[in-house]
């Protein structure tokens, strides 16, 4: 039997069977003597009712659903020509939604729930040693780590590595690439478990000194290979230059291997690590390393951290100095997914997720109410369905189904939608948010988002469709018309959901507005320096041209007095780096005055005061006096002095104190205090920090390699930026090549980039926001439109019995009112409890603020009875005699 | 209104055991169209039998889909094209085994009402 055949040809068979069936009784009778009309009766009378033999005939096939569901696509396909204004509300309210969750969804998937480029990444590790605060963590020296590698059980494996310091250039077929270099292990990628694509990579020898194998090899990441040698198949073997220094290439990972994953963006290069004289011991001066490792199959992360800590205790006792061994005390073991999300980039998603969550539902319900006025409306034509034979089950399908292709509708535009708001929040994201917003919606989002839309479909067909159809048939029929009472029941219920909606809408609308007075604040935090007018560059230093000279002789000092005398130039000054610049950072850990000190260390040209108009709240910045040859001199900031000043009141205690030593012979000692609060970010209170004078930083002096690594230009001047960048570039490049690729910032962009999170946050939180207040609006009007329309004939009959016109008005107003009411005092309690979510990004400004409170709900309030007043005026406009006749 | 599908219904439930057993009698006599079942159904039964063209055709089709009997177009003598159904081997079965169920029914059902 043909079972799959089409059910078109099947469904003629049957006809044509039906048609000879009637034919050859036709005949019968017809040679029994019968006239042909008198026989043609006679049949079809005997045969009975054709269409539902055929109907149901054709329901044991069981394709019927199939025909009857492109019935009720037709319908709704033709149900949305015909009334396109109500469609259109329906499909761009949901695509709204849609398009805010999937995006917001987009964004988390990937920040949060990103897949990473290992076998097994939930079971790999990072372990890091710290204090018994657990405030502050440490990488790992090469002794504690050969300790632990020996002594645990709890791990498969262990791998550890460095990054390279200072930039990183790769010399490749035409020009040097600015590379994310990482000294690894060579166990690292056998335990990451990833093979390269290229070669074989590095070889497996145990770790130790005279390890020798791997030495000078380098392996290379997809996007290297392609670009700086333009995908070479027959790389592997070749001697490569990386910082001006050969290596052989060992092998090419695979295209999206990256490790550690947040570093170089234009590629990443791996060396081994060779151990030397500074992995033999426990001290300030030793190398330290990232250690990753992977846990034995079932072995949980508890057991892991029990177990280390035990290995820990015999592992800190051999440390000698005390303080040392207090910060190494204790070893924190991490999920490596989770050690590389930020906490607070977290804490933003999640929360803007869940605004994204609200905006989706305000959206459904908004839909919901329209669906369902409009199945009342429906009534009739569903009780005249059902009069005909329509079962229950069977009109109910078809509602769904026209929810469904409304939805359908809303989720494509909704997908357009969310690919927009990405780029839209990829545009206002700041860089160091680290965030990457170039995603592209995945096939989860695709699953997610089906699941919404089907979601969303039942959510808002289904419900309406019930109440239709449980409503009586007989009454609407014999009412007839739209004035059939659409029941109390009914109203409650529509007017409930948007008081709902208002709800929503305010819990929205008071995040945002909290966020917004946070920015407010922030951008009027005095800062206590000048941010007009300056470009900052940050240098991008070839620090491998400058091993064996004298940096600051060499570069930094010849390009400063360059930067100088450049045309429109006020003052040019280099410094570590700018205020809530979140470059670089050294913590400095010393003892001074008989106090253990940890403070931030900086250097400095003198310049750097006038530029940036720091205030000195004693003795002096410094100068050109100041030379290499001069006393030592450094500056502190007041953090520092409020912590270690010998008189808390008096700051020129702390003059002339000697901080460290620059060089053997050399103390560096304080000759001022510098204003300088919020370096970090606007937010937070500054860190102790301590600056010293760039031109006393000379090679053989204590700092001299760390600090010269990282290195900010920053030029005070009149002229415009885009002009002045490309002569700063300019002078740069003729100062080395390398330094071209610098990234320039002005100051006021710097800072208003470090409001990070609180700006994404806003920004996105005023689009949900708005779009709340425009769905609910929306939501308000078509409610009090719809109940006006089917009111129409009470309102005329109420004037000709002598209402007055402002009594309608007040009527409609007053149902408004309530329902605003009732949706803003529910809201408060929203916004109240939800404070939780938002205070974290607040700054001046609590979670429960009673101004911002006060005036989203009277924004709400008063945008709802403007939304109110249009319907209103239109039932005090009824003019009585049409309204009655009209029936 | 929907009350006339449940009739239907109805009597196809009422039928569907003895309908699909008689169906297959008449069809063991040869291969046969859906009138021709109804003509046969009438005579035989002493024009007492008349087969709903409603009930008639969906029994059919799902005796089809059960795979007791086969159809296929052919042309009757009075070269009228039709479906023309026969019995296959697994509906040869499935008569006897109505049958002889049918036969302890009514033995059953004669024996109390005798009684």
């Amino acid at each position: 039997m043909n079972r799959w055949r089409g059910f078109g040809t099947r469904k003629r068979d049957l006809d044509e069977e039906i048609a000879s069936h009637l034919r050859m009784a036709i005949a019968d009778r017809v040679a029994r003597g019968a006239t042909e009309e008198e026989a043609r009766a006679a049949a079809e009378c005997e045969m009975g009712n054709l269409p539902l033999a055929k109907d149901v005939t054709r329901e044991t096939w069981g394709w019927v659903w199939l025909e009857r569901l492109g019935q009720d696509v037709r319908y709704t396909l033709r149900q949305m020509r015909r009334n396109p204004g109500f469609a259109a509300t329906v499909i761009g309210t949901l695509a709204l939604g849609i398009g805010a969750a999937a995006a917001m969804f987009t964004v988390v998937d990937h920040v949060l729930l990103r897949a990473l480029p290992y076998k097994d990444a939930g079971h790999l590790v990072q372990l890091q040693e710290g204090g018994r605060d657990a405030k502050t963590f440490f990488y790992t020296p090469w002794v504690d780590l050969a300790q632990w590698r020996e002594q645990n059980r709890s791990f498969e494996d262990m791998a550890f590595s460095t990054g390279m310091s200072g930039r990183t250039y790769l010399a490749g077929n035409s020009a040097a690439l600015l590379v994310g270099g990482t000294e690894v292990s060579e166990n690292l990628f056998a335990m990451l478990g990833v093979k390269p694509a290229l070669g074989r990579g590095m070889i497996a020898e145990p770790p130790g000194f005279g390890a020798v194998k791997n030495a000078g090899t380098i392996v290379l990441s997809d996007a290297v290979w392609r670009s700086a040698f333009g995908g070479d198949k027959g790389i592997v073997g070749r001697v490569v230059r990386l910082n001006d220094k050969p290596y052989m290439v060992a092998g090419v990972m695979p295209a999206g291997f990256r490790y550690p994953i947040d570093r170089g963006a234009n590629g990443q290069v791996w060396t081994a690590i060779e151990l030397g004289a500074k992995d033999q011991g426990r001290d300030y001066d030793s190398e330290h390393y990232e250690v990753m490792a992977r846990l034995r199959r079932g072995v949980k992360l508890e057991t892991a951290s029990a177990e280390m800590a035990t290995i820990q205790k015999r592992v800190a006792a051999q440390y000698q100095d005390a303080e040392l061994r207090e910060d190494h005390s204790v070893v924190q073991v991490e999920r490596y997914q989770d050690s590389l999300i930020d906490t607070n980039v977290k804490r933003a998603l999640l929360a803007l997720l869940s605004a994204a969550g609200v905006l989706w539902l305000i959206a459904s319900v908004n839909v919901t109410n329209l669906l369902l006025a409009r199945s009342t409306a429906r009534q009739r034509e569903i009780a005249m369905r059902g009069a005909l034979g329509a079962s229950r089950g069977r009109v109910m399908q078809q509602m769904i189904v026209e929810g469904l292709v409304l939805s359908g509708c809303a989720a494509v535009l909704g997908t357009g939608l969310a690919l927009g708001a990405i780029r839209l929040t990829g545009a206002v994201a700041p860089i160091h948010l680290n965030v990457d917003f170039s995603t592209h919606v995945d096939f989860t989002i695709l699953a997610a988002l089906c699941g919404l839309t089907l979601l969303s479909a039942v959510l808002s067909a289904a419900w309406p469709a019930l109440i239709a159809v449980r409503a009586p048939i007989e009454p609407a029929l014999k009412q007839g018309g739209q004035q059939a009472g659409s029941g109390r029941r009914h109203n409650r219920l529509r007017s409930g959901l948007v008081a709902v909606e208002v709800a929503m809408s305010l819990t929205l609308l008071v995040a945002c507005g909290l966020l917004l007075r946070t920015i407010y604040t922030l951008r009027h935090v005095p800062l206590g320096y000048r941010t007009d007018h300056i470009i900052v560059a940050n240098l991008s230093i070839p620090s491998y041209r400058y091993v064996n000279k004298n940096v600051t002789a060499t570069l930094y000092q010849p390009l400063l007095e360059r930067a100088q005398q450049l045309h429109g130039v006020q003052a040019a000054g280099l410094i570590s780096e700018v205020p809530l610049g979140q470059t670089f950072n050294i913590m400095l850990s010393l003892r001074m005055n008989g106090n253990n000190i940890v403070a931030a260390l900086k250097t400095a040209s003198p310049d750097i005061q006038p530029i940036f108009g720091f205030k000195m709240l004693a003795g002096r910045y410094f100068n050109h006096d100041d030379t290499p040859t001069s006393a030592g001199v450094a500056v502190v900031n007041p953090a520092f002095a409020r912590l270690y000043a010998p008189n808390k009141h008096d700051l020129n205690s702390l003059l002339g104190l000697t901080v460290w030593n620059l060089r053997k012979d050399t103390p560096a000692k304080i000759i001022g205090v510098l204003d300088n609060e919020r370096q970090k970010a606007v937010d937070r209170p500054s860190q102790p920090e301590v600056e010293v004078c760039l031109c006393q930083i000379t090679p053989g002096g204590s700092v001299y390699n760390p600090i010269t690594m990282a290195m900010d230009l920053a030029v005070r001047t009149e002229r415009p930026t885009a002009e002045m960048i490309p002569e700063l570039r300019d002078l740069l490049r003729q100062a080395s090549p390398e330094l071209a690729n610098s990234t320039f910032s002005t100051m006021d962009q710097i800072v208003e980039d470090s409001f990070g999170s609180q700006r994404l946050a806003a920004h996105l939180l005023e689009i949900f926001g708005g779009s709340a207040l425009l769905l609910c609006v929306a939501g308000l009007y078509g409610l009090l439109a719809y109940v006006v329309t089917q009111r129409t004939r009470e309102m005329g009959l109420r004037i000709a019995l002598g209402a007055q016109r402002a009594n309608l008005l007040w009527l409609v107003m007053r149902q408004a009112g309530a329902m605003l009411l009732l949706g803003v005092v529910v809201g408060v309690g929203l916004a109240l409890a939800s404070g939780r979510l938002v205070r974290g990004f607040l700054y001046g400004v609590k979670a429960h603020d009673g101004g911002t409170l006060a005036g989203a709900a009277v924004l709400l309030f008063l945008s709802g009875m403007l939304a109110a007043y249009l319907p209103a005026r239109r039932a005090a406009r009824v003019n009585p005699m049409e309204a009655l006749r009209s029936e | 209104m929907k009350s006339e599908r449940e009739v239907y219904r109805n009597r196809i439930e009422l039928l569907q055991g003895t309908l699909d057993m008689l169906v297959l009698k008449t069809l063991q006599w040869g291969p046969q169209h859906g009138y021709g079942i109804t003509q046969a159904l009438r005579t035989r039964s002493g024009e007492v039998l008349q087969v709903e063209t409603g009930s008639l055709y969906p029994a059919l089709h799902r005796m089809e889909r059960h795979k007791w009997i086969a159809a296929e177009w052919r042309v009757t003598e009075q070269n009228q094209r039709a479906r023309f159904y026969r019995a296959t081997a697994e509906g040869r079965r499935q008569l006897a085994n109505d049958r002889s169920k049918w036969e302890t029914m009514v033995a059953a059902i004669a024996s109390i009402l005798e009684a």
